[in-house]
């Protein structure tokens, strides 16, 4: 309450906290953008796996199966690729959401057509 | 926050998260590679537990949730929320070229970056996250090798995860 009174008796105070007020807001919508757009790339990336028919889980037992499904390790890769655009400050157009998009069909199409190719399965290693 | 009060809890958090997600995840069940059995042999034939053995080397051979968890401590600790999710592909890469099919590690440093994030409204920061884990990982690999595999072992035979190896 008495930052009320301060404003109505000080300008100078009254900008300041206006601008306080202006920068949290944008934080909390800038990271409410972020949430989303990482939600997206993750939605994007399972939707499009599973179309380009990657099985939704691994075969059981999962925890020694490696297979690549659509939700082990796409988004992984989807969250990964963006987070490393977004530290970079790359963000183009819509605050992200483009990038978030292509980098979500990237991952599904990297770990449908290339994954095997780049992280062979090893065959005399595992027992 | 008092510095050596969060570390102490940092320690217990890292700690048991590494624990928990590698436990449920299989480390102890079987070794993934060949190093990882020896390690647990070895282990077993200075009378402690074959199952704890597994996991001791398990975490040595290929980088697990300890591994993810130091990982997404130190990339939260230069990015923010971002690093650990770049920390969680780090590792899940790490991983495929260890010849580990790379759950545990992915899934650890995936909940020690949700665990960062609520316990920084606490006051505990991320570089008391950083040298809780070093401490964690010193008392199951540095101390006693024996004695933490006969720990280890009871948490995974409480967890239906205990090994069928002889």
């Amino acid at each position: 309450m008495c930052y009320f009174f301060d404003l109505a008796i000080s300008n100078k105070r009254y900008i300041l906290y206006y601008n306080i007020i202006l920068t949290m807001i944008s934080i909390i919508v800038n990271g409410f953008q972020l949430f989303v757009n990482y939600i997206v790339a993750i939605i994007v990336a399972i939707v499009l796996g599973l179309t380009l028919r990657l099985p939704l889980l691994p075969e059981k037992p999962i925890r020694f199966s490696w297979t690549t499904s659509a939700l082990f390790p796409t988004p992984i890769f989807a969250i990964g690729i963006l987070a490393i655009f977004y530290s970079l400050n790359i963000f183009w157009i819509y605050d992200g959401l483009v990038i978030a998009v292509i980098v979500g069909a990237f991952s599904a199409i990297f770990v449908k057509y290339l994954f095997d190719y780049i992280f062979p399965n090893p065959q005399g290693g595992s027992e | 926050m008092d510095l050596i009060i969060g570390l102490i809890i940092a320690t217990i958090i890292s700690w048991l998260n590494f624990v928990i997600v590698d436990t449920f995840l299989g480390l102890p069940e079987a070794p993934g590679v060949k190093g990882a059995k020896t390690v647990g042999y070895y282990i077993k034939n200075r009378k402690g537990n074959l199952a704890g053995g597994f996991f001791q080397g398990n975490i040595l051979c290929s980088p697990d949730a300890s591994a993810g968890t130091l990982m997404a401590s130190i990339g939260v600790y230069i990015l923010g929320i971002q690093g650990g999710l770049i920390a969680a592909l780090l590792v899940y890469i790490g991983n495929r070229l260890c010849a580990d099919s790379g759950y545990a590690g992915t899934t650890g440093a995936l909940t020690m970056t949700l665990l960062i994030f609520i316990f920084s409204f606490v006051g505990i920061t991320p570089e008391m996250f950083i040298c809780g884990m070093v401490i964690a990982i010193f008392t199951i690999q540095g101390i006693h090798h024996p004695t933490s595999s006969i720990l280890l072992g009871k948490i995974a035979k409480s967890f239906g995860r205990y090994t069928n190896y002889e």
